[in-house]
């Protein structure tokens, strides 16, 4: 384990290496750049060209990039170019406020999600079993930015119960249950979201499973139900489960880009779209990296998961010698 | 230095253009749209949409309250508040709060000296017009106490000159020969030459010479100063006192404030939306107390809520199809507009009022010359008035010896009578506009090729190096000097000026020498007035409309009605701010 760890994560390192010199290519290849945002109309083509030099972008996009790899290691990310903030300043506490919004929701709708999954894989197209196929359909077609304003409309405008908008009233910072008011809206559309997927991924991944010829063995066995459903079907049925919930650990971070912009939520996702309009390089560079860190510790934890619930899964051995 | 004076805003105008990129992202909410495809409407009479569009509520005539917060919500968060570096709306409305300008602008653009205005008087111009005498407040203080002096007014002209310190504003003073200082209040800044838009340049704020002299220039825009509140010393009404990036700003009014006139809102918050629809949602339930900028779409909702003011007069903007007169951008080297006709043509067959009613929603007004309609150097009849008329361009195509091809398309001399016309992506209002220009001139045999372009992109590619057949475009007129030489003289070609068209007209060229060449106002109007008339005979643009956008403002905002917000003035939501009270 220890073993398959270290080599993992070598991999990883390179991975982000790769990551950031694709990204940084394509970040500069993109048209338009932060001295073109500037563009004033006092700014002549000469004084263009002092301030390019003076924030480095005039020298070649290697010696660029190098200077951005040397500083990274050194644990800078650099400065905005247009008022010389660091960006960790910027950047840490979106992604520490997009965590919370997304954490809340994600775990919640697994919470809602699996066991109510697994609940209607043991009596399919029952009651229960269609209304999630009815909320499924809700959730994955119906935009969440647009679920978002229905629900703003009718809670904090008609019924004035919660807050419109933000993470926080103003001057009530820190205060948790002033964030939780603040949650209730975007929480309850992104879990809508996440909820239609989950519940019909364990719904079918359990029924495929419940179908299995050893599970009619213990049934014949006679096992009780509950611990063929429990014991037998859930450690095999959870595993594609585990590969969708690591695949969606990125987005953890990432963010749900319209609902926090509808909700005014102080996230990520709204940065790095403002980020982009106005080619803000080392913030951009910042995020990708923040980002592929999250895909490679996604994919890193579903792994281990698969070990832990499936015995058949012996990581870092060769198949033979396991055996 | 002194060729390469671009004075127009581009910024703003991107700002507002950023803007219209973001609201793209969500556009989904409210699809009226769809509803810009004109329904062409022979309506030639322009100037009904005067009177609408004044405020609509005065404000409460009763007695001003001290204390309370005002809270303004604005799209986007400032880049910095030192006023050397301001090229943002964002920053150049938080510095409104907290630096005091040399001069102030009445309503009708005019340079004044108000109250909390630095200057004692008006400046006093020699005869020659080529020097002008600043003489500041006695009672004018920074916020750390020391005396806004003469050194402080040299300090910053001097900076923004300086090309090292990359200082947008650095054209503004390129006139300018020397400063000599008078007094510990006075300067005299002597000219190179008479420039009459020269007095705009003195509506600007100062910085602190005791706490920048001694930083390199090019370590200011690394300086503290401006983006963090605790450094920045400030002369304003409002002292600035807390920045919570991407979400909020504070100000305060500031105990040591120097003016007689002492501002009413005792707290100013900045709020910052990613989203105009929240934006507007958080005015309607009273979250904040002013948007400056209601989506189109919305108006209407908005109008229908109770207690909400709305302030819908046109700005200081117009929007136009700009046409490039350099063939190395067109294929086979052929330009179909390049004859006066063929733009005249075009101007009549655009359905210009059908834009303004059903694209703007009536918050716009016509214009034929690049003088804003009701300003001193508005042009009136002397500007050629393109009615809409598909009779009168087919005509003139016809002189100008277009046929129509197979396709229905004109023809001559083997070449098409097609361009394409490009515009910034996102931006909602001038895809519509877009979509009416191609339909209207279909309807004449012209084919618009539409090309939308992100705008940093736009600009990179385009506009700067002046490559393109037309465009759709914006000009924002935040000085209300008509001196417009750096856009369409042929001195200002790409890239030293904003002439991307790379239009030339020699007349015109020497209409805008003679035009800031004297500091008299009346022969400056009639040189104005001749300029219009070449301009929109002449057509290097269509010029469209002059717009803005709608600002709402809440229940609890009071104000007298000589101190109600004024769209056609840069930042003019904010205008007379510190007379302002919130009950």
């Amino acid at each position: 384990m220890t073993e398959y760890l270290v080599r993992r994560l070598l991999q990883s390192v390179l991975v982000l290496f790769l990551i950031t010199l694709v990204a940084f290519g394509l970040i500069h290849a993109a048209p338009g750049g932060p001295t073109q945002i500037m563009l004033s109309p006092g700014l002549s083509p000469e004084a263009l060209k002092v301030q390019a030099h003076n924030l480095g972008l005039d020298q070649p996009l290697h010696i660029q990039y190098i200077r951005w790899l040397g500083d990274m290691l050194k644990g800078d990310l650099g400065y905005t170019f247009k008022n010389n903030l660091p960006v960790g300043d910027i950047l840490w506490p979106t992604v520490g406020n997009t965590l919370v919004l997304m954490a809340v929701a994600w775990l919640l709708s697994l919470i809602i999600a699996i066991p109510w999954g697994i609940y209607n894989s043991t009596s399919a197209y029952g009651i229960s079993d269609q209304v999630a196929s009815f909320v499924s359909y809700v959730g994955f077609a119906m935009p969440a930015f647009w679920f978002g304003i229905l629900l703003q409309e009718l809670f904090a405008l008609k019924l004035n119960l919660l807050p419109l908008s933000d993470m926080w009233t103003m001057g009530e910072e820190g205060n948790i249950g002033n964030l939780i008011l603040h949650l209730l809206m975007p929480v309850t559309v992104l879990s809508l979201g996440f909820l239609a997927s989950y519940v019909k991924y364990s719904r079918s991944s359990m029924l495929e499973v419940l179908d299995q010829d050893y599970i009619r063995t213990a049934r014949a066995k006679g096992v009780p139900e509950r611990k063929v459903v429990f014991r037998h079907a859930l450690r095999n049925a959870l595993i594609p489960i585990i590969t969708v919930l690591g695949l969606d650990l990125p987005i953890l971070v990432g963010g749900a880009t319209l609902t926090e912009r509808v909700f005014n939520w102080p996230g990520m996702g709204r940065l790095f779209i403002e980020m982009a309009l106005a080619r803000e390089y080392s913030v951009l560079m910042a995020i990708t990296i923040v980002t592929a860190v999250m895909v490679i510790i996604g994919n890193l934890v579903a792994d281990i998961l698969y070990a832990i619930v499936d015995p058949r899964v012996q990581l870092g051995r060769k198949g033979g010698r396991a055996a | 230095m002194a060729k390469k004076r671009k004075r127009y805003w581009l910024s703003l105008f991107m700002v507002l253009s950023l803007f219209g990129a973001l609201l793209a992202g969500c556009g989904g909410s409210k699809t009226e749209s769809g509803e810009g495809n004109n329904k062409p409407q022979n309506t030639n009479q322009q100037t009904d949409n005067n009177k609408q569009g004044e405020v609509e509520n005065t404000g409460d005539t009763g007695t001003p309250k001290d204390g309370g917060t005002f809270t303004f919500s604005s799209p986007s968060d400032i880049v910095s508040i030192n006023p050397i570096f301001i090229n943002d709306t964002p920053s150049a409305d938080t510095e409104l709060l907290i630096f005091a300008k040399v001069y102030d602008l009445d309503r009708a653009g005019n340079l004044v000296v108000e109250p909390w205005s630095l200057a004692e008087s008006l400046p006093e111009i020699s005869e020659d017009g080529k020097t002008y005498t600043v003489k500041l407040k006695e009672a004018a203080t920074w916020n750390d106490g020391k005396p806004v002096s003469a050194d402080d007014l040299i300090f910053t002209i001097n900076t923004i000159s300086n090309p090292e310190v990359g200082a947008p504003g650095i054209s503004q003073y390129d006139k300018v020969d020397k400063i000599e200082k008078v007094d510990e209040k006075t300067v005299k800044i002597h000219m190179k030459e008479v420039y009459a838009p020269f007095g705009y340049a003195l509506n600007f704020s100062l910085v602190p010479a005791h706490v920048l002299k001694d930083v390199p220039p090019t370590e200011l825009k690394k300086s503290k100063y401006g983006v963090d509140p605790a450094q920045t010393v400030t002369n304003g009404p409002w002292k600035w006192t807390e920045w919570k990036q991407k979400q909020y700003l504070t100000f305060e009014a500031d105990p040591s404030y120097w003016g007689e006139v002492k501002p009413h809102i005792g707290k100013v918050i900045y709020k910052i939306y990613a989203d105009q629809n929240t934006e507007v949602q958080a005015l309607l339930k009273g979250d904040v107390d002013t948007v400056t900028s209601i989506p189109l779409t919305q108006l209407d909702a908005v109008k229908k809520q109770k207690g909400i003011t709305i302030s819908n007069k046109p700005g200081a903007s117009y929007e136009f199809i700009g046409f490039n007169f350099d063939k190395n951008n067109f294929k086979d080297k052929f330009i179909p507009f390049e004859s006066q006709k063929a733009r005249q043509a075009i101007a009549h067959a655009l359905n210009r009022q059908g834009m303004v009613d059903n694209v703007l929603k009536g918050t716009a007004i016509l214009m034929n010359a690049p003088f804003l309609p009701g300003s001193w150097a508005d042009p009136g009849d002397k500007a050629v008035n393109y009615a809409y008329d598909i009779e009168a361009a087919k005509k003139l195509l016809a002189e100008d010896g277009w046929v129509a091809g197979k396709d229905g398309i004109l023809e001559k001399d083997g070449h098409r009578f097609s361009f394409e016309l490009q515009y910034n992506t996102g931006n909602s209002r001038r895809e519509q506009v877009t979509a009416i220009a191609q339909q209207s001139l279909k309807e004449v045999g012209i084919e618009l090729i539409p090309k939308a372009i992100d705008f940093s992109a736009w600009a990179e590619q385009n506009l700067t190096p002046g490559k393109f057949e037309a465009i759709l475009l914006g000009w924002s007129l935040t000085n209300p000097d008509p001196d417009q030489e750096s856009i369409f003289s042929s001195n200002y070609f790409p890239e030293a000026g904003q002439n991307m068209g790379w239009y030339k007209n020699e007349k015109l060229d020497q209409l805008w020498v003679d035009g800031y060449s004297t500091v008299d106002q009346n022969k400056r109007k009639e040189v104005y007035a001749e300029a219009a008339q070449e301009l929109s005979t002449d057509l290097p643009y269509v010029f469209l409309y002059q717009y803005g956008t709608p600002q709402g403002l809440g229940p609890r905002v009071k104000y007298a009605e000589e101190d109600a917000p004024e769209p056609t003035r840069a930042h003019g939501y904010f205008f007379h701010i510190i007379k302002w009270w919130v009950e």
